[in-house]
């Protein structure tokens, strides 16, 4: 599917001039060698993390929500700031893999793996909230619509929670597959290479018994495809279903049909802000600079400064409507509550308006596109700034709405509150850990595929033929003698 | 024959020595654990022994501990079933709320034989069947498990006939007997206590108040020579000018005069007509938030407003500096003049010259026969300060042999608290009969703990001609006696206090038949209406009373005045959980006294400016305030600062009824501070107010405040929609203004008529049957939040201490919201009973994922706990913010039981005590952790009701029901019913009020179904805000 002719102007996607062998070599080697210090410190760090937060919600679970510091007005905080902010981040890995896919863009093959496991990782994360924030956890089962005794009762198909129920279920469900189908040659890879019996009993569990055999390979192709359609539109989806949790309530700040589109512009550049600064770990720590190119980098860059500008659009028009609208309770929740930078979380407005909307405009400049410095530090300031968003949404609207005589103290999280929220990174990480040092971590198939067309090497052979005249090329059987070249160094 | 020797082994045989010492320690008596000094465990003698010792226990250890169970509450049926208890009915006993001097007819109502309710007794003309907080929280300290169980005597249990024989001992020999108890009411008590009197020569009865009337009894001696208070009727004045008297908060007989006032207040829509109130004070109170008009003065010049008023009455010049304050005495004065013959002048000081003067006022403009009646006097307060005085020289004399004291607490509540303990101590016998052991019981020898009144006989005569009886309603739970049963047993009467209560009452009521009926009724009433008597006003003390009064020494920079909450009172609230979480009116506080101040002084006292955006914010959305020094005669308190709009500029304000022992409850322990030591006295009269003066301290404490912001008028807009609120001389130019705003909001969706249709783009539907339906006359309410503890009272509505409080947490159903506008010093203020809407169209329904709160077809919006999973989404989309949830297990229902400890604070797990529960409605669920809850319209009330009615084949009636906070009220501003039907007094309501019915963010189109009445308040001003939008709409 990758047959096809690239100008030479393009950077090629993968650098050094690797044949077959070395891209097995270089994305499986870090599976077969022990696991770096590096690595121990980062896992033991996550797992310490994920257990502080299996504490936090123990005593959550045990004691009562009012372990956290919500109240009567604000009933909602960290908990669901923190859903929306990973359901987000969840984002780009399927908009890397679908949406990119059927737009042909080669240079995902470099970031797709990582990113997909990003997604799942991340969405599960978000799972996270909605379940251990509900007052009587032990009773989460009534939000599913099973047949029962009492009635039957069904669930609320009016309420946008249970529509997350489903929105999110089915995203998570397809996001694995997904993933996973796309595992399976690379599985068998690491199979076929196996030096214990255990390795290659499990990795060939894994696997599926896959064999490479061209059916394999068919199947395998319209199995990607298949899912690559029915995942792009759960990229618009999954957030917009989000986003009604608050478009549909009649709360000031919240009631606003612009939400769907600003939710997932929002949703992509946090998640690509959170690949950028995954990639640029993985990249350094599994020394991936020929996989994970500059280029890459610039690609999810310019992406990063599109999504961020439509959501700054969306601030603006925010403002716009609250004052144009002549609606005073929407005036005060936005003119007041939020960018009103001495009302007492105006704080949080201008970080997110510093971190989303101001900063990333210095990636119209192609020197710091490419910088991985600035890279690094954007992608991190662009994740604050969304975490930010999420909490004005929810906290700056609910904690002064209509009734003057119920506003709300200030709302500041417990230890507990933070705990759940540091405890998804450390739930986040440990699988993430996990996964570098037990998956492929690049798709070794896919970067094959590119290779060919667009690896360093092969642009470079085909750049002396860029001078040859066509009728020379088409009689001198030159592009025979380089497909040979080629399948011989077939690893 | 010499019994054959057998034996098993040489040693045995031979008795050796080895063989002696392992025949002794064949079973060794102790057990062979490991020496002390032994080096480690395993080195020890018996490692492996001991080892499975400690294995075997700590297996069975955890075993137990792991196999932990729900524990079991026991619930026992009555083998033999009373005849007259049917499980799950409840029964009504008449029956009287005593406290101190306070008198309150009420109906118990009893589950399966405990109370569980007070509700109160409409056969009363005084109250009208209105109840204060007070009352309604009085049945929780039936089960205060800080009440005494048995009698002491020095601290050691003792028993009753013990005690009796010690005290008849003490107290023959005793000279200079007294009897000190609080204000009595009760004919009979009184009789019972001359009789002791006249047993023991030289005995002799002192009346003590915490907050005394004496100024007001002593001036009624010296213009009319009776020492006693005429009763007032509010109800007959069209003007009234109150010289800070809290009448409809804690003056008195707040009951009855908010019942009297709210005839005044309330409006016919098509004759428009309404009683003038104007107010001086000097510290923001429950009435002068209501009044018409207030002007604030400093508490020094009360004697001078008086004079000047009384002058300006009689068309003399007012001699007053202030330009507001004169303005404010012509005013008043003008509205006494006009009114001559209706109206009405009170004065809430304790000052004997400004009392006359007030007389001399109310001479002047006819009120007495009108508005003063002498024809029953108000028997409340009693006590004369002077009396008191006196009583304690004599102890510190030592002439006083023995002390009973009953319902007083001087240790506590007398500024001079240090000399009446002195005293005491010189007091050979000191005999306490309480319910708890308060400030001055912990003193006594001997302490005979005393009934709750639910458990008591007994009757009470709060205003002269109208009896109120009071009889048991639950056999006494502890140890405890009637005090009058003492006196008598004392004094030597034969029979007991039971038999001569109905002695007494039986020959004036007509025998057996006539108690009976009496009884039943819970009072006795004057056959015909008293007649009202005018009284010969002697005016020869006025002028004296002027000079004195006027002529006092120049007041200090800062003034001080002590004033009492509506649920605290002078500490008699202290230990009840729901009156400490009752929030305060006017400044919304719970658990907690403050240091009340005005926006002008907290800019400089504090540094925090209101009309500053930051700073205002600042102060509202963090709990800590900063706290102050309070210095008054050299004795000072610290405490935090709350700034109310409605404080004069140089006067603070601290409530009295604070800081008491925690012997009395956990409720009470730690709550604040005393600020009765700041009291002082003022030549014959105690003064709650003194110069002072105020330091910050630079510290901050958090006070848990109930709402945090009190303007509905935003720099974004007037929420106008939220409080509507507007001037008589308004309504009557336009009485149509409300009306037509709404229109005009309403005009996209085709005005208020097509509103529901054509605001969704949802199918309406049909609503046949019952529709239950609220009104809300702001207008009558006065905001005194009876019906909030009652709402607590019958829903079980959990209360969260403090700490909770202070996050947000309170679990109120239903709260009285206030909101000041206009001026920021001097404020109009408004308060709005906030409860669940019961919308039609519902925003929580619709956003449950369980659809765990849904819609019933009589229009409630139902909460089914046991379908909740508390995803608090319902709580954040509703508008009102009414909905409460469980944010930890405050009533012990939960799944995790008995896991609270230190998460929720004593006073909390103190509710769910087994004692404390039994004051359980067990109609109500008890809420566990993780769910939400709120306002239910009462909906097992309504179930009832619909059953009477089914039973009777009739159709629902408005007299089939009252809501619990309906039935409160005193002033009859809820109205509650089925509003499909057009007889109901609801419906009445809404058809006879169009121009003042709202609806609370009725833009929304949320459908509420309670309707409020807009406040019309009786001044020429125009509305809050109103001014700036006009400006606005100019510019």
């Amino acid at each position: 599917m990758h047959l096809k002719y690239e100008s030479q102007l393009r950077e090629p996607l993968v650098n050094g001039d690797k044949n077959y062998h070395q891209v097995t070599e270089d994305i499986v080697r870090p599976i077969e060698a022990k696991p770096t210090k590096l690595w121990y410190v980062g896992f033991y760090i996550a797992v310490s993390l994920l257990l502080f937060g299996v504490y936090a919600i123990y005593r959550d679970v045990t004691y009562g929500i009012g372990q956290w510091n919500l109240n009567k007005t604000v009933g909602w905080g960290w908990d669901i700031t923190n859903f929306v902010w990973w359901v987000g981040i969840g984002h780009a890995g399927t908009l890397i893999s679908a949406i990119l896919l059927l737009f042909r863009q080669g240079w995902r093959t470099g970031v797709n793996r990582a990113a997909e496991a990003m997604t799942i990782f991340a969405v599960m994360c978000a799972g996270q909230f909605p379940i251990w924030h509900m007052g009587r956890v032990w009773m989460a089962f009534f939000v599913f619509p099973y047949p029962n005794s009492r009635g039957p009762l069904w669930v609320n198909f009016n309420s946008p929670l249970l529509w997350d129920v489903f929105a999110i279920g089915t995203y998570f469900t397809v996001s694995l597959l997904f993933w996973y189908s796309g595992l399976l040659p690379d599985f068998a890879t690491v199979r076929d290479r196996a030096f214990t019996k255990l390795r290659k009993r499990l990795y060939g569990i894994a696997a599926f018994g896959w064999t490479g055999s061209t059916k394999h390979w068919q199947r395998h192709e319209s199995l990607s495809l298949v899912l690559a359609g029915l995942s792009t539109p759960l990229v618009l989806s999954v957030h917009t279903i989000v986003s009604f949790d608050f478009a549909t309530s009649v709360i000031p700040g919240w009631h606003t049909t612009i939400f769907p589109p600003y939710f997932v512009a929002g949703a992509i550049f946090s998640g690509f802000a959170m690949v950028q600064t995954l990639m640029l770990m993985i990249r350094k720590i599994f020394s991936m600079e020929d996989y994970i190119t500059v280029g890459h980098i610039e690609a999810m860059n310019k992406v990063i400064v599109l999504t961020g500008s439509i959501v700054g659009v969306a601030y603006l028009t925010e403002l716009f409507m609250g004052w144009y609208s002549q609606n005073k309770y929407e005036g005060y929740t936005f003119w007041y509550s939020r960018a009103n930078l001495f009302s007492p979380y105006g704080w949080s407005y201008w970080g997110m308006m510093a971190c989303n909307v101001l900063s990333p405009q210095i990636f119209w400049f192609r020197k710091m596109r490419r910088n991985l410095f600035v890279t690094f530090f954007m992608s991190i300031i662009v994740n604050i700034g969304m975490w930010f968003e999420r909490f004005v949404i929810i906290v700056t609207s609910l904690y002064r709405d209509y009734l003057p005589s119920s506003w709300s103290v200030y709302y500041s999280p417990t230890i507990w509150e933070i705990g759940f929220y540091t405890g998804t990174f450390g739930l986040f990480f440990t699988c993430f850990f996990l996964f570098a040092k037990y998956f492929p971590v690049i798709a070794i198939a896919e970067i094959k595929y590119v290779l060919k067309t667009t690896g360093d090497g092969y642009k470079d052979k085909m750049g002396h033929l860029e001078h040859v005249p066509v009728e020379v090329f088409t009689h001198s059987g030159h592009g025979h003698t380089i497909v040979e070249n080629d399948a011989a160094s077939h690893g | 024959m010499e019994q054959k020797k057998i034996w098993q082994s040489f040693g045995e045989l031979n008795q050796s020595e080895a063989f002696n010492k392992d025949v002794k320690d064949e079973f060794k008596e102790e057990l062979p654990f490991a020496a002390e000094e032994s080096n480690s465990f395993l080195e020890a003698k018996a490692p492996r022994r001991d080892f499975l010792k400690y294995l075997g226990f700590s297996t069975a250890a955890a075993a137990a501990a792991a196999s932990c169970e729900m524990p079991v509450k026991k619930s026992i049926p009555f083998a033999n079933r009373p005849e007259e208890i049917v499980p799950g009915v409840s029964k009504y006993y008449a029956t009287t709320y005593v406290q101190d001097g306070d008198v309150v007819a009420v109906l118990a109502k009893v589950r399966d034989g405990r109370p569980i309710k007070l509700e109160g007794n409409d056969y009363s003309p005084v109250t009208g069947g209105g109840t204060s907080a007070r009352v309604q929280a009085s049945v929780l300290d039936l089960y205060d498990t800080a009440r005494l169980r048995f009698p002491t005597i020095d601290g050691k249990e003792v028993t009753f006939e013990a005690a009796d024989m010690s005290i008849a001992d003490a107290v023959k020999g005793a000279s200079g007997t007294v009897i000190l108890t609080s204000t009595i009411t009760s004919p009979t008590t009184k009789e019972v206590i001359a009789q002791f009197l006249a047993k023991f020569p030289g005995s002799r009865h002192v009346t003590y108040d915490a907050v005394s009337f004496s100024g007001m009894l002593q001036a009624n001696e010296l213009t009319f020579g009776k020492k006693a208070i005429p009763s007032y009727m509010f109800q007959n004045a069209k003007a009234i000018v109150s010289l800070g008297a809290d009448f409809l908060g804690t003056w008195l007989s707040p009951v009855e005069f908010a019942k009297q006032y709210a005839n005044g207040k309330k409006i016919n829509e098509k004759n428009p007509e309404m009683s003038k109130h104007i107010h001086f004070e000097s510290v923001a109170s429950l009435t002068g938030s209501n009044a018409d008009e207030k002007f604030l003065h400093r508490p020094s010049e009360t004697a001078a407003i008086a004079a000047a008023l009384l002058s300006a009455v009689k068309g003399s010049e007012v001699s007053i500096a202030d330009k507001k304050l004169k303005e404010g005495i012509e005013k008043a004065a003008k509205a006494l003049n006009a009114n001559k013959g209706a109206a009405l002048v009170v004065s809430g000081s304790n000052d004997v010259n400004v009392q006359v003067i007030v007389n001399a006022i109310n001479d002047a403009i006819g009120a007495y026969g009108v508005t003063i009646d002498w024809a029953s006097t108000l028997n409340y307060r009693a006590g004369i300060d002077a009396d008191f005085v006196k009583l304690v020289d004599d102890m510190n004399a030592g002439t006083v042999g023995a002390l009973l004291i009953h319902g007083a607490n001087p240790s506590y509540s007398w500024f001079a608290a240090d000399k009446f303990n002195a005293g005491l101590k010189k007091v050979k016998t000191t005999i306490s009969f309480n319910t708890k052991l308060d400030e001055t019981s912990v003193l006594c020898k001997y302490v005979l703990p005393d009934h709750h009144f639910l458990e008591s006989w007994g009757d009470a005569e709060g205003k002269s001609g109208y009896i109120s009886l009071i009889q048991p309603t639950i056999n006494p739970l502890f140890k405890t006696r009637q005090w009058q049963d003492s006196l008598l047993k004392w004094s030597g009467a034969t029979a007991d206090y039971l038999a001569f209560v109905k002695n007494y009452w039986s020959a004036k009521v007509g025998g057996e038949t006539g108690w009976d009926k009496a009884l039943q009724a819970g009072v006795i009433n004057p056959s015909l209406a008293l007649s009202a008597v005018k009284g010969t006003f002697n005016g020869s003390a006025v002028a004296a009373a002027i000079t004195a009064a006027t002529s006092g020494k120049k007041a200090g920079a800062v003034e001080i005045v002590l004033y009492e909450k509506v649920g605290i009172g002078a500490g008699q609230g202290a230990s009840n959980p729901w009156l400490q979480e009752l929030p305060d009116p006017v400044t919304r506080a719970t658990w907690d006294n403050y240091v009340v101040v005005s926006p002008k002084m907290a800019k400089e006292l504090v540094k925090i400016d209101l009309n500053n955006n930051g700073q205002a914010d600042a102060y509202e959305v963090n709990p800590p305030k900063p706290c102050v020094k309070v210095t008054v005669n050299g004795k000072s308190i610290e405490l935090p600062v709350l700034i109310i709009p409605g404080t004069q500029e140089n006067t603070i304000g601290i409530a009295l009824g604070y800081g008491r022992s925690e012997n009395i409850g956990k409720a009470a322990a730690g709550v604040g501070k005393n600020a009765f030591i700041l009291a002082g006295l003022a030549g014959s009269t105690v003064s709650f107010s003194a110069d002072a003066t105020v330091t910050a301290t630079g510290e901050k404490y958090p006070v848990a405040l109930t709402q945090t912001h009190s303007r509905y008028d935003t720099a974004q807009g007037n929420r106008t929609e939220v409080m509507k609120e507007l001037s008589l001389a308004e309504y009557m130019a336009n009485p149509k203004e409300i009306l037509n705003d709404r229109e005009e909001e309403l005009k996209p969706y085709g005005g208020i008529e097509k509103f529901e249709g054509q605001g969704t783009i949802y199918p309406i539907y049909n609503r046949p049957g019952i529709k239950w339906g609220m009104s809300v006359d702001l207008n009558s309410c006065n905001g005194c939040g009876a019906c909030v503890v009652a709402c607590n009272a019958e829903n079980n509505v959990s209360v969260v201490g403090k700490p909770e409080v202070l996050r947000g947490h309170e679990m109120h159903w239903l709260r009285i919201d206030r909101y000041f506008s206009g001026d920021m010093e001097n404020p109009n203020v408004v308060f709005q009973p906030m409860m669940c809407q019961h919308c039609d169209n519902a925003p929580c329904e619709n956003v449950c994922p369980v659809a765990a709160t849904n819609h019933s077809s009589e229009g409630l919006n139902q909460m089914t706990y046991n379908r909740c999973i508390g995803t608090r989404y319902c709580a954040n989309n509703c508008p009102y913010k009414v909905r409460r949830f469980n944010w930890a297990d405050y009533t012990g229902a939960d799944s995790f039981p008995d896991n609270q400890e230190g998460i929720v604070n004593d006073v909390v797990m103190n509710m769910n005590d087994d004692l404390t529960r039994m004051v359980l409605n067990p109609d109500v669920t008890v809420r566990s952790r993780g769910v939400i809850e709120k306002c239910s319209f009462c909906v097992q009330r309504l179930q009832e009701a619909k059953l009477t009615a089914k039973k009777d084949s009739r159709p629902l009636e408005d007299a089939d029901l009252k809501v619990a906070c309906q039935q409160a009220c005193p002033t009859h501003a809820i109205t509650f019913g089925n509003a499909n039907n057009k007889e109901s007094a609801i419906s009445k309501v809404r058809v006879d009020n169009p121009n003042r019915s709202f609806y609370v963010l009725e833009q929304l189109h949320v459908l509420p179904g309670v309707t409020y009445l807009a406040k019309v308040r009786n001044a020429e001003e125009e509305k809050a805000g109103k001014t700036e939008e006009k400006k606005a709409e100019k510019a």
